[in-house]
């Protein structure tokens, strides 16, 4: 039986659909049963950041509409056959599912993946509440910017109210460097005003956007630092004991702590 | 943030990440439990006069009022300033 995670933030463009790319990916990578699953409906984006755009045939709104097979519209990754993507519909808008939809449909995927990631789409309307129907546990995305945490705060609450447990967070895009400069808001800050349970700090890295623009997750680049990030926050997932990387604003203090890290692992 | 730290350039000192988060603080009080700014003003203006009712020398313009929470509470902190030169009197 799958464990589903919904992804979300409140506030869109804080990197939900990079998480779930790289988690699904991270995961799969470990030898888990992976299908993403892309809500953000009128909205796709999770196929071309996995770079499957060009297999889709069905989507999920075809599935919920009975024009087409779960199995059918599931597309299977290039490289790894255990990770499944269910793509968005394009043209349709979020009305056209509903939240005991989303939760039908996640109950026939259940039994053939060991874990569902959902993207959810920004906001805290319709989409998201499909979004969070049917998860077992939802993680919520912020960047260390006062409107992002705002409306991750937001989501705390609606989180709680839907009886979802308390969501973990991964503070992403963080730059050591502002924040040591005391320009930026630091982890323990973000901690300290959200007060939920941390699982991952994702720094901000331009090899997100050279893979992104390759359709590949970063994941697969083990030398990066945000590929290393989603990848410990997978093994969290798995219920591994991972150290957080202490971030530095020396870039060889960066590379030294993550060899360090790596060499214990393997 | 106090009026007189920011006189004394304070808050440049601490960057612009301790004004975001003293911001935040404030903001996240007034969504968790719906109260507007005006209520907040209010409330704190009726905090200082009880206090002061004991305390004659509080400074009500410079109540900070901010949510702190850990695993188990949610805790409405306040921080009241008194001012100085009535202290010296004693
Ligand atoms: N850690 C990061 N470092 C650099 N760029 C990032 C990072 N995370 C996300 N991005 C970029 O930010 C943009 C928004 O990310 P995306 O995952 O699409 O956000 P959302 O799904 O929340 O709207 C994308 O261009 C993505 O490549
Ligand atoms: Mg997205």
């Amino acid at each position: 039986m799958a464990r589903v995670i919904t992804i979300t933030s409140g506030k869109g463009g804080v990197g939900k659909t990079t998480t779930t790319a790289n988690l699904g990916t991270a995961l799969a990578m470990r030898g888990s049963r992976v299908a993403v699953v892309d809500a953000d409906i009128g909205l796709r984006n999770l196929d071309v950041v996995m770079g499957l755009e060009n297999r889709i045939v069905y989507d999920l709104v075809d599935v919920v509409e009975g024009r087409a097979r779960l199995r059918q519209a599931l597309i299977k990754d290039k490289r790894l056959p255990e990770l499944c993507l269910l793509p968005a519909a394009q043209t349709r808008d979020k009305d056209a599912v509903s939240p005991e939809q989303m939760v039908e449909l996640l109950d026939q995927l259940r039994n053939d993946f060991d874990f569902i990631l959902i993207d959810s789409p920004a906001g805290i309307e319709g989409g998201f509440r499909n979004a969070i129907a049917g998860a077992d546990e939802v993680i919520i995305v912020t960047t260390p910017e006062v409107s992002a945490v705002r409306d991750a705060d937001r989501i705390v609450g609606l989180v709680e109210a839907a009886e979802k447990g308390t969501p973990r967070l991964v503070v992403n895009r963080i730059k050591p460097r502002l924040v040591s400069r005391g320009d930026m808001l630091s982890v323990d800050d973000v901690l300290e005003l959200l007060a939920i349970e941390l699982i991952g700090v994702v720094p901000d890295d331009e090899n997100i956007i050279t893979s992104t623009n390759r359709g590949e997750a970063v994941v697969y680049d083990q030398g990066s630092i945000a590929g290393k990030s989603f990848l410990h926050i997978a093994q969290r997932l798995n219920g591994e004991e991972v150290p957080f990387i202490i971030l530095s604003d020396q870039p060889g203090m960066f590379e030294r702590l993550f060899s360090m890290f790596g060499r214990r692992r393997s | 943030m106090g009026f007189f730290r920011e006189l004394l350039g304070g808050h440049r000192d601490r960057g612009s990440s301790q004004v975001a988060k003293q911001r935040l603080m404030m903001v996240l009080v007034g969504d968790r439990y719906r109260l507007t700014p005006d209520q907040v003003d209010q409330m704190k203006h009726e905090m200082a006069e009880l206090l002061s009712r004991y305390l004659p020398n509080i400074n009500a313009d410079q109540i900070e009022v901010s949510l702190l929470r850990d695993d188990e509470n949610e805790r409405l902190h306040a921080q009241i300033p008194l001012r100085r030169s009535q202290q010296g009197e004693r």
